[in-house]
């Protein structure tokens, strides 16, 4: 070997070697499998669901450096695909991820794609947190390893009946309409389990296609039977479609409840001065008193998506983000990345974090006083938090002005 | 008296917007003989461009009809002339893979472009109506219907009276025979399909003013128009605008009268009744594709 080619190979070494020496001593990769909706028909809320995803893995890593379990660092790292909004391509997804050794799973978004890729991860033993499943199928299956970051369906609409209590003059009756799929199925039944056991007299309840074009033949019963308060729990698109035609048709109820909508920037939008006065779910706003160990607070967290991310913040966003805070706190809690322990240590969470206190049910679905949702109400062209009272940003607007005399 | 009136007005609104929605679906199937699974994409195109125009121009969306299938008209010519005809070359039955793959990738390149987030086009008069007699009328809805009346009339006369329209019925009637007579098929192909994306472009106006849109729908307008073509027969407005009519009166009359669950059951059984029935459709027509 001549003289050159001997300096040059100890050059190179002595490079290398520090380069090999940080490898020695990164910190450890914790790595989170799913699949998102990023087409499809739920892609709207499968990006907003991403987006918290990212947020988390990007604040942990990049502002905290990572996180200590057990007196270990680690780094965490995503592995999502996207679904396409279809079930079937989901669970061949979530198969693959499980056969490729992941060991924690992040749900994705709706029901119908949720409850299907948790019967995966539970015939795998492999903890599943999710905020996009609702369906009371998903928690009523004996399932041990999937956790919701909402009540199950039939229990999600127990606060809103209560406040319907607290209107004044207070309303009598109510009509129901839901879309024939998983979650709005389910919720339409909470609705009326709600409502009944809190003494409102049911005049209609409509079932929808899952896609529905036109409704204007049950809007004309609705005009038929003037119920005090109307309750649609269907996805955002079907929503407004419902809510464009109560104002083209002239049909007024005093109340107007959708589930989901209003808490989009772009249903307002398209609803114009309309949208004043719908009510909807929320389980989350920044405005929210929560302290939170990573972010500090809601605030905190709204300024660091903001800063990263152009997309409005939706609540499923901050619930997304919380799935990966949640485990973490019951990684740290179980000292262990054993997907085991850590289903363990998420059975019996009990931990305070920007989104909500996190308390699960047996059943895995969040606990329905803890983290049921609070009523969000459009005024002024925003959304105002109006019950439960501690959390409330503005006092509700009943009964709704008539859709003429909305400013 | 007042819901049955009520409930066929309202069918009778909807089964225009089905008609228009169908019609370029129709003529490419009763022409070309091609089933194309694009449809929605092109239907989707015209609601994009509408609200991107009415937008930035200031004006009403049906204003941007023209401007909108202009657009679509060039798409559509070379979209067929430089990769639909390739594969029909080679195989009929490639059509509907190419088909198929193209409005995949445009669905997601729409989602880049757009996001998949739902939009809506909401002219000044979006939440009007009014009344005749007993029956109300949505106005956006009755625009948009008789924005379909006209432009149905428009390419049935188009079809029947311009020489283009006379070389695109022989073409379907005979192609042999027209080639024999110097008819450039290929070009006729091309400015039939040009004029049939033209056409779904206009719909998607009129789709985009009275329903919340995302570039996932586009699959259940390609459904819809599949649908509305089976019921009416192949190759002409008329036969759409039967077939849309009906499938919008059904939708109507079921969801009234036996349940809001039960216009997609009904809608498929009637569409395997025809088929049994008279599988040409209502108006079955000489066009080759249905015989």
């Amino acid at each position: 070997m001549r003289r050159r080619d001997v300096l040059r190979t100890v050059g190179a070494a002595a490079l290398a070697a520090p380069a090999v020496r940080s490898a020695q001593a990164q910190a450890k990769t914790l790595v989170f499998g799913g699949s998102v909706p990023l087409t499809g028909a739920a892609a709207e809320t499968g990006l907003n669901v991403n987006n918290g995803y990212i947020t988390a893995v990007s604040y942990l890593n990049d502002k905290l450096g990572g996180v200590e379990i057990a007196g270990e660092k680690y780094k965490l790292e995503l592995k999502l695909f996207d679904d396409a909004s279809d079930p079937a391509r989901a669970t061949t997804l979530i198969q693959r991820q499980i056969d490729d050794g992941t060991n924690f799973f992040l749900g994705s978004f709706g029901s119908n794609i949720v409850l299907p890729t948790a019967a995966i991860t539970e015939r795998a033993k492999k903890p599943m947190v999710q905020t996009g499943g609702g369906s009371d199928a998903i928690f009523t299956k004996g399932y041990k390893y999937v956790f919701g970051m909402y009540p199950r369906a039939t229990r999600q609409f127990a606060s809103t009946a209560a406040l319907f209590k607290t209107l004044t003059p207070t309303p009598t009756t109510y009509s129901v309409i839901w879309t024939n799929d998983a979650f709005s199925k389910t919720a339409g039944e909470g609705v009326k389990l709600s409502c009944d056991a809190a003494g409102f007299k049911r005049l209609d309840a409509f079932e929808l296609p899952a896609k529905p074009t036109d409704v204007s033949s049950v809007l004309g019963s609705v005009r038929a039977n003037s119920p005090d308060l109307l309750v649609c729990v269907m996805h955002d698109q079907d929503s407004l479609l419902i809510a464009r035609q109560m104002v083209a048709s002239n049909t007024y109820v005093k109340l107007l409840f959708q589930g989901l909508g209003p808490q989009l920037a772009s249903f307002r939008e398209a609803l114009g001065k309309y949208s004043e006065a719908l009510l909807c779910s929320t389980y989350w706003d920044e405005s929210v008193p929560y302290k939170d160990k990573f972010f500090g607070d809601s605030r905190k967290f709204a300024e660091y998506y903001r800063s990263k991310i152009t997309r409005p913040i939706a609540y499923h966003t901050a619930g997304a983000a919380a799935c990966i805070e949640t485990y973490i706190l019951a990684m740290q809690a179980a000292k262990s990345t054993n997907p085991e322990a850590v289903r363990e240590a998420l059975a019996v969470a009990d931990y305070e974090t920007f989104y909500s206190r996190i308390k699960f049910t047996p059943d895995g679905d969040g606990d329905p006083i803890i983290m049921g949702s609070m009523i969000g109400q459009v005024q002024k062209s925003k959304l105002e938090i109006v019950y439960p009272e501690a959390a409330s940003s503005a006092k509700a607007i009943y009964p709704q002005p008539a859709w003429d005399k909305k400013a | 008296m007042n819901l049955i009136a009520q409930t066929l007005a309202d069918g009778l609104v909807l089964g225009g917007i089905y008609a228009l929605a169908a019609v370029g679906f129709s003529l490419i199937f009763g022409v070309l003989h091609v089933i194309n699974l694009s449809h929605g994409i092109l239907v989707l195109m015209g609601a994009y461009l509408a609200l991107i125009l009415s937008t930035a121009l200031r004006i009403d969306p049906l204003l941007t009809m023209p401007l909108v299938m202009i657009g679509l008209f060039c798409v559509g010519y070379v979209y067929q002339r430089f990769l639909i005809q390739r594969a029909v070359d080679r195989a009929s039955v490639n059509s509907m893979l190419l088909t198929f793959g193209v409005a995949l990738m445009l669905q997601n390149a729409m989602i880049w472009l757009f996001s998949p987030d739902m939009k809506s086009i909401t002219p000044s008069y979006a939440f009007a109506s009014f009344k005749l007699g007993p029956v109300n009328f949505d106005a956006v809805r009755v625009s948009a219907l008789a924005a379909s009346l006209v432009l149905l009339s428009l390419l049935a006369l188009f079809l029947k009276f311009s020489p283009l329209g006379r070389v695109i019925r022989a073409t379907a009637q005979q192609t042999m025979a027209a080639q024999l007579c110097g008819v450039n098929v290929r070009h006729v192909y091309a400015l039939t399909f040009a004029v049939s994306a033209a056409f779904a472009g206009a719909a998607g106006i009129v789709i985009g003013i009275i329903l919340p849109f995302s570039p996932a729908d586009e699959g259940n307008w390609t459904l819809n128009a599949f649908v509305v073509v089976v019921l009416g027969g192949v190759g002409s407005p008329a036969g759409a605008l039967i077939g849309g009519l009906l499938l919008g009166v059904v939708n109507t009359l079921t969801a009234q009268y036996v349940g809001p669950a039960f216009p997609n059951v009904t809608m498929f059984l009637l569409l395997v009744l025809l088929l049994l029935v008279r599988p040409h459709g209502l108006l079955g027509n000489a066009f080759a594709a249905s015989r």
